[in-house]
């Protein structure tokens, strides 16, 4: 896509072109500029960092199950493929569930807390206290209540993903303009129309936020749930291959994990940039 | 004894009868150090298609008094009357423009002209006419599918001023609508107001801290003071409709805003205890 632009043939809309023929080339330069700044800059320097690591351990004599190589880390990923991806399957749906569920507790959450004083003034202290509890800690205790189903590890994840999301679509929900809500009430508007109507999309912004780092949280909660109790997920591989010193295979679901959390990341991303489209300015 | 008024008077001539009526109106919050007092006594009365501004400085409670007359807010003491009822909560039937625009971002031009349409659910093909109407009068015609954010600030509380005329209220309540705007807009907003009044010819409450703003747009002036935060004098603006803006050259206009500015200046300077006194003076010789 960037290359296209950069074509003689694909010359972009003129925008803020300078005087004269020129302008097209210094705009192509100016592009190709930002193209080799942001894209091809960090890119060299991570394969440069994987070179430096490849050399190093090699040179040092470093043992396979204290650093392997990252050629022997992309080997493991060829040779347990299958195996990774059995187990990423789990884990990525269960993640996405926490996250849905978080999402609309939360919301439903603020919403509630927001409307109503009383209830409010009576919860939001419980909430706060729930929100300073390490709750990595209760991840056994959640073993217990719930079993070592998939439905333990799912409420785990939202257990630790939804405080985000109440904070910050309660602040997106207070955050209305007085005139706004003025103008509604002047028209006679009720509360439930008001809230659809105005605050919910005035909150949007931040709400995905809040959603934003739900999502980085759910696996983080998904992934603790199954440290302990699964019997699949790659939360249950890495303690698996922990426990045969497999490091390759540990820092290869580890990689897996990163591209899982960054694709479902860029989901919220995506979806927050149609809501803006929908919703902004 | 009210059927025999309204049948004594010929239909086609306007007789005034007051749209709006104020008696005696306080508002008192309760402040960190006791009770304040924001609204102290007033009482005025506003004819049907009478174009009134409240002017005074900032401060002086003349917003509260607005959010009271909407029934946004409840007055801690005396009587407000609207057209020979109690006014007891809001009503659509009044129109409110803001210091702010208020338009809703994601909305579209016309969708926030609507926006009173829709929150009172009725069909909105029926006004949508009406809505485009307003929208070329207010000169953006062109611009009913643009987002708000890509019209500029005098733009945007053009349309908010369509949006409080859409349902066609019988009063428009105006909240400093233009002080947010810079001086040459702002003049711009005032011609353009006055043309709307001229072709609408609604009852409008015209909340200022402009005193040539007031002039040149108003019939009647109410004059607030800070201290107390009461009405202390009342000004008919002797200019006869249609007006063109090129009345602010005039000396008679320059005249009456000088003599407001004395007054309002009069009850900034003066302590509580002088403006009591000018109050109680002005009463003296009103009466």
């Amino acid at each position: 896509m960037k290359s296209a632009t950069m074509s003689p043939e694909a010359t972009p809309a003129p925008v803020a072109r300078p005087r004269g023929a020129a302008a097209p080339v210094a705009f192509r330069s100016y592009r190709s500029r930002q193209f080799a700044e942001h894209v091809l800059l960090p890119t060299l320097v991570i394969v440069l960092l994987l070179v430096v690591w490849e050399v190093a351990v090699r040179a040092l004599n470093v043992p396979e199950n204290l650093l392997p190589a990252p050629s022997v880390i992309g080997q493991r990923i060829v040779d347990a493929w299958p195996n990774l991806v059995d187990n990423a399957i789990p884990t990525t749906l269960q993640t996405i569930e926490s996250f849905i569920l978080a999402t609309v507790m939360g919301v439903v959450i603020a919403a509630v807390l927001t409307s109503f004083r009383l209830v409010n003034s009576a919860f939001y202290p419980i909430v706060v206290f729930f929100q300073l509890i390490p709750k990595v800690a209760l991840a056994p205790l959640f073993v217990v209540w719930m079993g070592i189903g998939a439905a333990a590890r799912i409420e785990f994840g939202v257990f630790i993903a939804f405080f985000p999301v109440v904070v910050s679509t309660m602040a997106g929900l207070r955050g209305t303009p007085a005139d706004a809500l003025r103008l509604c009430k002047g028209l006679g508007a009720n509360r439930l129309q008001i809230f659809g109507l105005v605050r919910l999309p005035y909150a949007l912004p931040h709400i995905f936020s809040g959603m934003k780092v739900a999502m980085t949280l759910a696996m983080i909660g998904v992934i603790v749930a199954e440290f302990i109790s699964a019997q699949a997920g790659l939360g249950y591989l890495i303690v698996f291959a922990s426990s045969q010193a497999d490091t390759a295979l540990i820092l290869a679901a580890i990689l897996f994990l990163c591209v899982i959390g960054l694709v479902l990341y860029g989901a919220v991303a995506l979806a927050e940039k149609a809501a803006t489209r929908l919703y902004g300015a | 004894m009210e059927a025999e008024r309204l049948n004594a008077q010929p239909p086609a001539t306007v007789r005034p009868r007051p749209h709006l009526e104020a008696w005696k109106v306080s508002k008192v919050y309760a402040g960190k150090r006791g009770p304040v007092e924001a609204v102290s006594s007033v009482s005025f009365s506003i004819q049907e298609g009478e174009f009134v501004s409240i002017l005074g400085p900032s401060g002086c409670g003349k917003s509260t008094l607005m959010m009271m007359l909407a029934g946004l807010e409840p007055a801690t003491d005396g009587v407000m009357i609207e057209r020979g009822r109690e006014i007891a909560g809001p009503r659509p039937e009044v129109g409110l423009v803001f210091q702010d625009a208020t338009l809703l971002p994601w909305l579209s031009v016309i969708d926030n002209v609507l926006f009173p349409v829709r929150v009172l659910k009725r069909p909105r093909a029926q006004y949508r006419e009406r809505a485009l109407a307003l929208l070329k009068m207010a000169g953006l015609a062109d611009f009913g599918n643009h987002r708000p954010a890509q019209l500029s600030g005098g733009m945007r509380q053009r349309v908010a001023i369509c949006r409080a005329l859409v349902l066609d209220p019988p009063l428009l309540m105006m909240d400093e609508p233009f002080s947010a705007l810079d001086a040459i807009t702002r003049d711009e907003m005032n011609v353009a107001l006055l043309d709307i009044w001229q072709q609408h010819r609604k009852t409008g409450v015209f909340i200022t801290h402009s005193i040539r703003e007031a002039v040149l747009l108003s019939d009647r002036i109410l004059v607030m003071t800070r201290r107390p935060s009461s009405i202390v004098n009342d000004v008919k603006v002797p200019f006869a409709r249609p007006r063109s803006p090129g009345i602010v050259e005039t000396p008679a206009f320059t005249a009456l805003c000088n003599s407001l500015r004395q007054q309002i200046e009069a009850g900034y300077a003066a302590d509580p205890d002088n403006a009591l006194r000018a109050q109680a003076n002005s009463v003296a010789t009103a009466e």
